[in-house]
C-alpha cells in the first residue's frame, strides 16, 4: 500500500518535535479514564497542553455503547447486567455496543491527527496494524475485514476501533482481546454484528498469555509504525502537565 | 490526504478553524463542512444533526459525522437559531463527501449576533491557517 508508506513517512516526519507520553494504567473503571481523555482532549483543544499522549490500560466489566446507538444490539435485559453489576455507559467514540473487561488490551492514544498528517481512515489502518502484528507475535494471524473495522481471524473479531475526533483531536482507540471471558460477547452483537463471533489470542494460540507480555508488544509495533520514542510516564506526571 | 492546492475551497464562502463553511451570501446562513474535512474523515456513513428550532451558541456542537469507526464532532461558527437541516443526508452522508457545498449542506440558521461573522476567515485566511497545521 504506497500511499500509506508515504503517510507513514509524513507522520514520522512531523511529530518527531512533539513528546509522545505513553501512560500504562492498572486495571480501571472504564468512566475513570474516560474522565482522563477528556482531560487531556480539553488541554490540547485550549493550546495549553501539545504532546501526544496513549493510555494503556484494562477494565473492569463495562459495556459501552458508541455515539451511534447500540443498546437495540443488547440481546440482554438491562436487569440482566445490573444483577451482574455491569454498567452500560455511553462513549464519544464510533462504532456500536462492546464490551470491556478484564484480559483486554485497551488503548486510548490521544493525538493532533492534523499535525500527524493522518487522515482518519490511514490512521484507523494503523491502529488495526497495531493489532494484526501483536497478533502475530503470539502466533495468532488477523486480518481485516473489508466491510468492518476491526482485525478478525477465521473464529471471530479479536480486535475493535473506535475513535472519536474533536477539534482535530482523536481520542478513543482500539481493544485487543488477550484472555477476556467471552461470554459477555454473547450477551450483545458485538459493534452491531449479528453473524460473527468474538475470539481472543488465548482462544486462539491455545496457550496462556500475560497481558504485560501482550502490551510490551503492541507498545514495540506502535512505535515502530507510528515512528515514536515514548516518553513513559504515570496519572500524577500526566496530572502534573496537564 | 489532497495537497491544498488539490482542496475545492470556494470564494464565496467562509471558514471556520475546525473546517467548516458559512455561506452568508443568502436571508438565512447555510452551514456545512468544507472539503478539507471531508477528505480527513474518508467515507462518511452517518449524520447527525440538531432539530430545527435549537437555539446554539458559537463554538457549542451541532452534530456529528460519523465515518470508519470515527465519530467527529462540528460546531457552529457563529450563534444563531436552527430554521432547517438537510434532511437528506439521513439516508444520504455520502452526500457530505460527493458535494461538500451544495448537496451535502447542513443546516441553515438565523445568527442571533451577526457580528460574529467577523471573525470567520475568508479562502485565503483559511489556506494560510491550513498551511500553519499541515
Amino acid at each position: 500500500m504506497p500511499a500509506l508508506c508515504v503517510i507513514r513517512y509524513s507522520a514520522i516526519m512531523t511529530t518527531t518535535l512533539t513528546p509522545w507520553y505513553f501512560v500504562t494504567l492498572p486495571i480501571s473503571e472504564y468512566g475513570k479514564v474516560k474522565d482522563v481523555q477528556n482531560q487531556v482532549v480539553s488541554g490540547k483543544v485550549a493550546g495549553t497542553f501539545d504532546a501526544e499522549v496513549v493510555i494503556w490500560v484494562e477494565h473492569y466489566p463495562v459495556f459501552t455503547i458508541g455515539r451511534h446507538g447500540g443498546k437495540e444490539n443488547l440481546t440482554v435485559s438491562e436487569d440482566f447486567l445490573q444483577e451482574r453489576k455491569i454498567p452500560v455507559i455511553a462513549a464519544e467514540r464510533g462504532g456500536s455496543i462492546t464490551f470491556h473487561g478484564p484480559g483486554q488490551l485497551v488503548v486510548y492514544p490521544i493525538v493532533n491527527l492534523q499535525k500527524s498528517g493522518l487522515r482518519v481512515p490511514e490512521y484507523v489502518y494503523l491502529l488495526e496494524q497495531v493489532m494484526i502484528q501483536t497478533s502475530q507475535e503470539f502466533s495468532v494471524q488477523a486480518r481485516r475485514n473489508p466491510t468492518h473495522p476491526g482485525i478478525f481471524t477465521e473464529n471471530g473479531k479479536l480486535g475493535s476501533v473506535g475513535i472519536a475526533i474533536r477539534h482535530g483531536i482523536s481520542f478513543h482507540g482500539f481493544a485487543l482481546n488477550v484472555d477476556i471471558a467471552l461470554e459477555p460477547f454473547q450477551w450483545i452483537h458485538p459493534c452491531g454484528l449479528r453473524d460473527i463471533k468474538t475470539t481472543s489470542l488465548y482462544q486462539k494460540s491455545g496457550f496462556p498469555l500475560n497481558l504485560k507480555t501482550v502490551q510490551q508488544s503492541a507498545q514495540k509495533h506502535f512505535c515502530s509504525l507510528f515512528g515514536v520514542e515514548p516518553v513513559r510516564t504515570g496519572l500524577a506526571g500526566l496530572g502534573k502537565m496537564l | 490526504m489532497k495537497d491544498l492546492s488539490e482542496l475545492n475551497l470556494p470564494q464565496n464562502v467562509l471558514y471556520t478553524k475546525d473546517h467548516e463553511w458559512i455561506d452568508t451570501t443568502k436571508d438565512t446562513i447555510r452551514i456545512g463542512i468544507n472539503d478539507y474535512a471531508q477528505d480527513q474523515l474518508g467515507e462518511i456513513v452517518y449524520v447527525e444533526l440538531p432539530q430545527a428550532g435549537a437555539c446554539l451558541n458559537k463554538g457549542d456542537v451541532f452534530g456529528t459525522v460519523e465515518s470508519v469507526k470515527a465519530v467527529s464532532e462540528v460546531f457552529m461558527p457563529v450563534s444563531g437559531e436552527v430554521i432547517q437541516i438537510n434532511a437528506d443526508l439521513e439516508n444520504a452522508p455520502e452526500l457530505v463527501n460527493s458535494s461538500p457545498y451544495e448537496k451535502g449542506w447542513m443546516i441553515e440558521i438565523k445568527a442571533s449576533s451577526p457580528d460574529e461573522i467577523k471573525t470567520l476567515m475568508d479562502r485565503e485566511a483559511y489556506l494560510k491557517f491550513l498551511e500553519g497545521i499541515k
